[in-house]
């Protein structure tokens, strides 16, 4: 057996070009994390749990059992295109204002699995969308308020407004005393 | 939960891919989707030499129709079958299998020939291979040879594909117009391995007997099997209530049930029954509606 | 001012989103993973296949050689680097665990040595490459076989396994036993679980053999009172530490007071004066996290009077506990702060067997043991109602502690501070459609389908305190609890919080100390900074397990808020030229009394003392800083006769919880067709946030009752160290809650708040079995009393087994 297994490989990360050296046994989470795509996380390293999930050429998988020379020349979008600046994006916003993540550490994936249904089904039923996210495991939220950042989210893709249930931001409200509590 | 070192090899026809095969010997395997192996890697269960990656080999990924089979090629992804629109007209049964295969991110991946190869005995596509009869073209060094599904499948994660070998393509017959066919299994969480399931496709005669019968189970034993007796339980009669009954109960007959902490031998053979007996009441149901 | 709740409060009690989000949201949470310090080293550790075994040799020298592994430590070495690691115990010697077994293994997974490289996949490759020369010992797979005759023992020291055995009793619980009309009598087994966390543990360890400063960033509780014995585990001077939070990835339990990651990677660091980065991986986590759940069994009784009322409880509690006693029995202590449930009994009788076993040591996970007492007396009580041939809600109200006994004092000594139970349950019914859900069931069953009702009341104590440590021994023990927050004004008025400890478990510190300081200050919460500050540098923080974090933050923000309010009184005094007496702070500023128009705001004032020292009057010193140390709000000592153990958990918090299920005869498979939950945790803070929690507790709980186990068979092999075995519930599983919140605040804390962190699953497992009890009773099946309810598990069930 060879101890150097060493391959050039080209990533289009996020829409940018990266040019990598990788050993064939380097998995895709740790190549996109040393990259600095630090979103993607090691939740269980077998596949199960779905924290890794990255998009390959648009479609959602586990990073973490995808090695990185198997991807040679696709486009991977992981979070980190998600947000302009500051400016979280619609599905982002929904999960902030519906509560859809408490630890943050699976929401990452979580989000790349829901941006990829959306685009699938813009108008999804909670079923649907409970089915749909059964793919990536959380710990924390009981998932209730995941489906509801999907419904809304899917809603203001849509074009509706915020529904009664999302929250405000504190800097939108400015001084709470004038808006009854 | 790193991978052991090994050699990555990227050939470009299915005779090269052979040819490294028998170059690197045992130590040698194919790498497709990656989706079971990898994680056995990622546990160093498996610690291969080499990895012989097959899903750039052109025409490997082609999914074409025979007619009267389904050709598959080993580099085709499980989703790309899910939603083709000429396996979901030829061959619904296959979508509806892979419904059950874990989770869209996985199948977004895994290949329906990586994952007849693993040969794990949970497997919902091995147990579909035996009820539709497919056909597994294995080529070697010395040429290709075609093995019925029946044959294909040893015991738990062992097939007939033999050092040097390869499978290059599946071929699912297509689903018989006026059958009716069923897939059904249990498992504890959603998208986790089956404890028991049952797949079968079933003809029913103009006089509303069963004409051909097929039923296979999976998830229960040292590898997916096809259960005979039942079958023929059923063949040749009225499909009424008390016969599927009948061929329910005969589908564990001389089947070595495993046995870990989901569930032991007799709670598997006890589903087994239980879902050998839905699966047939959903086939029959659907070839009396005239489904296709 | 927004103090004590008097006035409307103006962002308290609403659904924020929370401020700690965004950089989740877009993947910059600042994980212990994303920390990359030049030079560092990864760490891999070998673990033991068996379950009992002495290390009679090992060859590291191939692993040694392979490029690129810089080290490799085997126990015997890290017995020399290391001292023991902490244990809560009165006398640890007798079971000193070690962050790497030296000269024998007592559980499978258990590390025997660790291989620090330049990355982790070469530590794999090395740790591989390690020969161990093991000597299997005779295994010790279960509480029960532990305590038979000639059982191998774990610890040589020890005169059999059995670690601890002891009874608490308060009471006239012979006597009641006695004259009891009706005992009643149940057996539980709880199954061990654990909190697995999605991002594992894992830490970041910095030497500098210059100073002699051990620096560890890592996402395990760092309670800085307790950060000495860490210390000593390295053989590191204590203020040499520092112990840096980082945020958690999830915890529940998993993360608190954890130090094995820590201790691996300082010890690695110091031995080789670089950095050590060691983060578990999965396999790591399952089989050798700093602990798994508690698992159980219990023989409870309740002596019952003639017309139904709860007079005495007596119980026995066999703890197959692992094979190292970290945490002694503070989960019984812990059981023992809500020892009665909801109900008015009299009397109690608690023994506690503590059992060590060839298994992953026990200790924390969401509820910390109450949970596991709380199923076994709702369990009961059920069982109670069937026996006596009466309504089981009856039971329970009839059984109440009723609103007017508040503060109710309980057998042992605690103080529940409040409550309305039946307030709580009515407003669970009045949601909950039982008349459907009873015409449905009939309905179903005469199609031969089974579905059934559970409706379960219990408690869940909050704002937790050190007593439970000590209540089984005889010593008085630590008493200090405290949190502490550090607040600083800058020069254009901008608010900063500095929190200690690991304040983000998950939780939602930053958020509530900013919802808070909108009452306090009268800022925006979203425009307060926030900062962690290791131990070393650090004010006391005791970290936010056992629910106490929003209680403790709350007070220690308003106690320094409190100190900038007066100092922003005595400089804008000064300012507007008015007395102090005249003036108050309203809205983010000070003004005259009832005089609007004669005000200076925040950032008008706190120029002042950063810039202008000689425009204030010389007794205003410079800075804009306030600390506040805020201890435990309402604890006690116990008496002198121990006849009393002393407050020490009274934030009580309440919930109905009713679970409609259906199972599947056919395969023992159970799902939801409904689920209630009414919660009272006093003033809520953020309603949706608190939901998260509840609901996300409840996931835990079903997960706990239905699929969660750590199954080790005879010879001691652990079953399910993989996700594909351990089975956390997906969204498929878990039902969609109907919650609501009734509000009883506590008089003891800022604003009537209670924690509600841990209810979810403090509830959810009774309220399930109750449930399947329910949908099988036409069958006659046996009770639900063995968790997980594995399908083949209700199948036995269904045949009478």
């Amino acid at each position: 057996m060879s101890n150097i297994d060493k391959h050039e490989i080209t990533l289009n990360i996020n829409g940018n070009s990266t040019s990598l050296t990788v050993e064939g046994r380097t998995l895709l989470h740790d190549t996109l994390r040393r990259a600095g795509m630090v979103s993607v996380h090691a939740g269980c390293e077998h596949g199960v749990c779905g924290a890794c999930t990255v998009r390959i050429n648009g479609q959602s998988a586990r990073s973490c059992i995808t090695l990185a020379v198997q991807v040679d020349g696709d486009e991977i979008t992981t979070v980190e295109s998600l947000a302009k600046g500051e400016e979280l994006n619609i599905i982002q916003e929904a999960f902030w204002r519906r509560h859809g993540l408490q630890c943050g550490f699976c929401t990452p994936g979580m989000l790349m699995r829901v941006t990829e249904f959306l685009e699938e089904n813009p108008d999804p039923t909670r079923d649907e969308a409970r089915e749909a996210i059964a793919s990536n495991l959380c710990r924390c939220t009981g998932y209730q308020h995941i489906i509801d950042s999907v419904i809304e989210a899917a809603a203001r893709l849509r074009g509706e407004e915020w529904s009664d249930d999302a929250g405000i931001p504190a800097r939108e409200l400015g001084d709470a005393t004038e808006v009854s509590n | 939960m790193k991978p052991p070192r090994f050699e990555y090899l990227r050939p470009d026809s299915v005779g090269a891919a052979v040819a490294l095969l028998n170059e690197h010997g045992e130590g040698a395997r194919i790498l497709a989707g990656g989706q079971s192996l990898i994680p056995m890697m990622n546990f160093r269960i498996a610690q291969p030499s080499h990895l012989i990656d097959i899903t750039r080999v052109p025409g490997l990924d082609a999914i074409t129709d025979e007619g009267n089979a389904i050709t598959i090629g080993a580099a085709v992804r499980q989703s790309t079958v899910e939603y083709s629109p000429v396996v979901k007209d030829r061959c619904p049964l296959l979508v509806e299998a892979l419904k059950w295969v874990a989770h869209e991110p996985i199948r977004h991946r895994g290949t329906v020939c990586g994952s007849l190869a693993h040969a794990d005995p949970h497997s919902e596509l091995a147990a579909t291979s035996l009820a539709l009869n497919a056909t597994f073209t294995v080529v070697g060094a010395s040429g290709e040879r075609q093995v019925p599904a029946v044959d294909f499948f040893i015991g738990p994660f062992t097939t007939v594909i033999e050092s040097g070998e390869m499978l290059s393509s599946v071929s699912f017959p297509v689903v018989p117009a006026g059958s009716g066919y069923a897939i059904d299994e249990f498992s504890r969480t959603h998208g986790n391995f089956a404890i028991a399931g049952g797949v079968s496709v079933i003809q029913l005669g103009a006089d509303g007997k069963v004409a051909s019968a097929t039923l296979s189970m999976f998830g229960m034993a040292s590898r997916a099997f096809r259960a005979f007796a039942a079958e023929e339980r059923l063949i040749g009669s009225m499909p009424t209530a008390e016969a599927i009954a009948e061929a329910a109960d005969l589908a564990l007959v001389d089947v070595d049930c495993s046995a870990d902490m989901h569930g032991s031998e007799e709670y598997r053979a006890h589903l087994g029954r239980v879902y050998a007996g839905r699966v047939l009441t959903s086939a029959v149901a659907r070839a009396q509606g005239g489904s296709k | 001012m927004g103090l004590g709740g008097m006035n409307k409060l103006n962002w308290i009690g609403r659904s924020l989103p929370r401020v700690e989000d965004k950089k989740f949201l877009m993947g910059r949470g600042g994980y212990i993973d994303d920390m990359d310090l030049h030079g560092m080293l990864h760490v891999a550790v070998l673990r033991s296949p068996f379950a009992h075994a002495i290390i009679k040799g090992m060859d590291t020298s191939a692993a040694e050689a392979l490029p690129g592994v810089v080290a490799v430590i085997t126990g015997k070495q890290a017995a020399e680097l290391c001292d023991w690691m902490p244990d809560f115990n009165p006398e640890p010697n007798l079971h000193k665990w070690r962050v790497l077994a030296d000269e024998k293994v007592r559980y499978v997974g258990e590390g025997v040595a660790v291989v620090v490289a330049e990355s982790r996949y070469i530590a794999e490759d090395g740790r591989d490459l390690i020969e161990v020369d093991y000597e299997p010992l005779a295994p010790v797979p279960s509480a029960r076989k532990a305590q038979e005759a000639g059982a191998a023992l774990l610890h040589d020291g020890m005169e059999s396994n059995v670690a601890h055995d002891s009874t608490l009793a308060f009471g006239d619980v012979d006597g009641e036993f006695e004259r009891a009309a009706h005992i009643v009598r149940e057996h539980v087994y709880w199954g061990r679980t654990a909190a697995q966390p999605m991002e594992t543990a894992g830490s970041v360890a910095s030497y500098n053999p210059g100073n002699g400063m051990l620096t560890i960033h890592a996402n395990s509780v760092a309670l800085t009172n307790f950060s000495f014995l860490v210390a000593g585990t390295l053989k590191i001077d204590s203020n040499k530490l520092d112990l840096v939070p980082m945020p958690a990835g999830g915890s529940f339990g998993s993360k608190f007071w954890a130090t094995r990651a820590t201790v691996t990677a300082g010890m690695c660091s110091k031995f080789l004066g670089r950095p050590v980065k060691y983060v578990e991986d999965r396999l790591d986590h399952a089989l050798s996290c700093d602990h798994h759940g508690s698992e159980r069994e219990y023989d409870i009784e309740m002596a019952i009077s003639a017309d139904g009322e709860f007079r005495a409880l007596r119980l026995v509690c066999t703890d197959d506990y692992g094979a190292y006693f970290q945490f002694g029995l503070g989960t019984h202590g812990n059981a023992m702060s809500q020892v009665i449930g909801p109900y008015d009994i009299k009397a109690i009788s608690y023994r506690a067997v503590g059992v060590l076993t060839n298994k992953c040591q026990q200790g924390a996970y969401r509820g910390f043991g109450s949970e596991v007492h709380n199923f076994a007396l709702e369990r009961l009580v059920d069982k109670a109602a069937i026996e006596l041939g009466v309504d089981a809600l009856e039971l329970r109200r009839k059984n109440f502690i009723t609103p007017d006994k508040f503060p109710h004092k309980i057998p042992g000594g605690n103080v529940y501070d409040s409550g309305n139970y039946e307030a709580v349950l009515q407003e669970a019914l009045k949601d909950a459609r039982l008349d459907y859900w009873r015409a449905e069931q009939a309905k179903a069953r005469e199609e031969g389908r089974y579905v059934g009702i559970g409706i379960v009341t219990q408690q869940e104590r909050s704002v937790y305190a050190a007593n439970e440590w000590w209540f089984f021994r005889g010593a008085e023990g630590v008493s200090s609890v405290p949190e502490s927050v550090s607040l600083h004004v800058d020069a254009l008025g901008k608010v900063s919080v500095t929190m200690y400890s690991t304040a983000f478990w998950g939780n939602s510190p930053e958020t509530v100390a900013a919802q808070v300081l909108g009452e306090e200050l009268g800022v925006n919460p979203d425009e307060v900074s926030f900062a962690y500050q290791g131990t070393n540098k650090g004010l006391p923080g005791s970290g936010p397990g056992g629910s106490r974090f929003t209680v403790m933050i709350t007070g220690a923000v308003q106690g320094a808020s409190a100190k900038i309010r007066d100092k922003a009184i005595k400089i804008a005094a000064h300012m507007l030229e008015v007395a102090e007496g005249d003036l108050e702070y309203v809205n983010g500023g000070v003004q005259v009394k009832g005089d609007p128009s004669q005000r200076k705001s925040l950032a008008e004032i706190a120029i002042m003392p950063r810039l202008f020292k000689h425009q204030l009057p010389d007794d205003i010193t410079s800075g804009f800083d306030a600390d506040m140390v805020y201890d435990h709000p309402y604890t006690t000592l116990p008496t002198a006769d121990r006849s009393d153990l002393g407050i020490f958990y009274p934030m009580m918090a309440h919930a109905t919880h009713i679970a409609v299920v259906e199972v599947d005869v056919e395969t023992g498979g159970v799902k939801f067709l409904d689920y209630i939950a009414v919660h009272d945790c006093g003033t809520v803070v953020n309603p949706r946030s608190l939901d998260g929690q509840v609901i996300g507790g409840l996931a835990q709980g079903v997960g706990q009752a239905l699929y969660e186990e750590f199954v080790y068979d005879d010879e001691g092999q652990i079953q399910s160290s993989s996700w594909l075995d351990y089975l956390i519930p997906s969204a498929m599983e878990i039902p969609e809650v109907r919650l609501g919140h009734h509000e009883t605040p506590s008089p003891f804390t800022p604003y009537g708040m209670k924690g509600g962190g841990e209810g979810g699953r403090m509830h959810a497992p009774a309220a399930i079995a109750s449930a399947v009890d329910d949908a099988l009773k036409p069958l006659g099946a046996t009770r639900a009393t063995h968790l997980p309810l594995t399908p083949e598990r209700i199948i036995s069930m269904v045949n009478g087994h």
